[in-house]
């Protein structure tokens, strides 16, 4: 089933004085990738916060298709004191499950999680403290409760920054299937071979679009390295 | 409730009879405040792993110091200088929303506007205590700052029961979207969290735990109560679940070691004093085992 198309029509966001976005109009194909690229500081995350309802904006950003999208938002970070005890496993149950973290892991949490962990290579690190982890391993990590539960729209900001190129390419493999399966997928990214690997359609951003163009390469599914 | 409570309480003499417990339990006072101290710590506990998660320790300490001038409006309004709960957790409230108001609206760090507001409270506080000690004595005031045992009644256990209740409900639903919330506001908001509303119930439960804490432990040194127990736990956890658990234990042990002994031992220290030195004893055990023993020289 395709998922939610995603428009965006003129956009602004005002933000203490300063104009960040100005008149942003473009549209997401459902079930396509689309990737947003542009100069730091362009506006790319405040956009996605719009989208969110995290920061108020003029203009209109609608969804058309299911009634009530489930929406998975992989960031850039976490704001988590590296100190504190926080293993793996209370990180994603802080994020995903209504019982309090502190009480463990509810059973579908457990169910669904330890697949998704050991394709994401930190099956064996769950128990692991979260300040403990990586730099990408924190970032697989993002990237994996983003992808719980089953997303409509995927939203991913920086997801492979931090990166090494065997994971990469298993992100890469898994956003596919992800768009084949019907998930619209909206991707921050400076990569611009990755751009070029993966994007459907690229739309830059520069305070307002500079340009909304139709990838150059067209999407090959590669099975994983 | 006061059959619950009486009840309690002869149990504690019972066993004060039979040698398992100190002779001090035979005093209601003594009861009283144990009971306190058994609903008290692990709220504390539960709530400190918050304030500590979220870097609000100095947001509690600016309610801690807002009760006291709850307490003066309320003893000038004509409340009951033993009493004065309308006034105190009218003002609290008050202060804790329009702080979080003005956090929210603007562009100062956490920790000055805080500063600034814990110093205006303090200011009040100070300015109000002129006219409240001319209608009544030092010793009520010196019980808000510090704490006493001595004036725990049954409905101040009503009231800490009622709190008690409500905080463990909401802390506990919104215990982990009150976390994300910290963590990644943008996460939170993708997963359905309303951000805002979060940080207004956070702000809400520490308002009222406060309040209803400050008689035994005392305006000044509330916040302390929230945040040693949950510092000396991160100290040797390796979990949320030992960090939460460590922190209501080290919470509890606090507050029952702090009200007993110094009764036991007729050492003349004010309840609140003596309840966030045996934190401090905590915190410092935990950081030299942590320092000393390799199985904790890995936790967080």
């Amino acid at each position: 089933m395709a998922g939610p198309g995603l428009r965006f029509d003129k956009v602004s966001v005002r933000l203490g004085g300063t104009e960040i976005l100005s008149n942003v109009s473009f549209d997401v194909a459902p079930s396509s990738i689309h990737c947003i690229t542009g100069p730091n500081g362009g506006g790319k995350t405040t956009l996605m916060r719009a989208l969110l309802g995290q920061v108020p904006f003029d203009g209109t950003i609608t969804m058309e298709g299911p009634a009530k999208p489930v929406i998975g938002y992989a960031p850039q970070s976490l704001d988590i004191d590296r100190n504190l005890p926080f293993t793996v496993e209370d990180v994603l149950a802080v994020m995903l499950q209504r019982r309090p973290a502190f009480m463990g892991r509810s059973a579908s949490l457990k169910r669904h999680q330890d697949a998704l962990l050991a394709r994401l290579g930190l099956g064996a690190k769950a128990r692991r403290l979260f300040g403990h982890l990586s730099g990408g391993e924190r970032q697989r990590l993002l990237f994996a409760q983003a992808l719980l539960p089953a997303p409509d729209v995927l939203l991913i900001d920086e997801a492979t920054a931090n990166m090494d190129e065997d994971v990469v390419r298993l992100i890469e493999e898994m956003v596919r299937e992800l768009s084949a399966s019907g998930v619209t997928v909206l991707w921050i990214n400076h990569d611009a071979a990755q751009v070029n690997r993966m994007a459907d359609r690229v739309t830059e951003i520069a305070r307002k679009v500079l340009s909304d163009r139709a990838a150059n390469a067209s999407r090959v599914l590669e099975p994983s390295a | 409730m006061t059959d619950l409570y009486g009840f309690i309480r002869s149990l504690f003499e019972g066993m004060a009879n039979a040698g398992l417990l100190p002779n001090v339990f035979h005093f209601q006072f003594v009861g009283n405040a144990v009971i306190a101290a058994l609903v008290i710590g692990p709220l504390l506990g539960m709530l400190g792993s918050m304030v500590v998660i979220k870097r609000m320790a100095f947001f509690s300490q600016a309610i801690g110091n807002a009760a006291l001038t709850g307490v003066s409006i309320g003893v000038l309004i004509g409340e009951s200088n033993s009493s004065t709960y309308v006034s105190t957790f009218a003002f609290c409230f008050v202060f804790g929303l329009v702080l979080r108001y003005a956090q929210q609206r603007t562009s100062l760090s956490n920790d000055v506007l805080i500063g600034v507001f814990l110093s205006i409270s303090l200011a009040i506080g100070a300015s109000l205590l002129l006219f409240v000690s001319a209608r009544t004595n030092t010793h009520v005031l010196e019980n808000i700052l510090f704490g006493s045992i001595l004036t725990v009644g049954p409905r101040d256990l009503d009231i800490l029961l009622g709190v008690a209740l409500v905080a463990f409900v909401f802390g506990g639903v919104f215990y982990n979207r009150i976390i994300l919330a910290s963590f990644s506001p943008s996460l939170a908001e993708a997963r359905g969290v309303p951000v805002r509303a979060v940080e207004y119930v956070f702000v809400i439960l520490i308002t009222l735990v406060t309040v209803a804490c400050v008689k035994i432990v005392g305006a000044v040194l509330v916040e302390a109560l929230l945040v040693i127990p949950a510092a000396a736990s991160r100290n040797i956890s390796r979990s949320l679940r030992g960090f939460v658990g460590w922190g209501v234990v080290f919470a509890t042990l606090s507050c029952l070691v702090g009200i007993v002994a110094p009764m036991h031992y007729n050492i003349p220290v004010p309840s609140g004093g003596a309840i966030i030195l045996v934190a401090a004893a905590l915190f410092l055990a935990t950081t030299l085992l942590r320092n000393v023993h390799p199985a904790f020289r890995s936790a967080a």
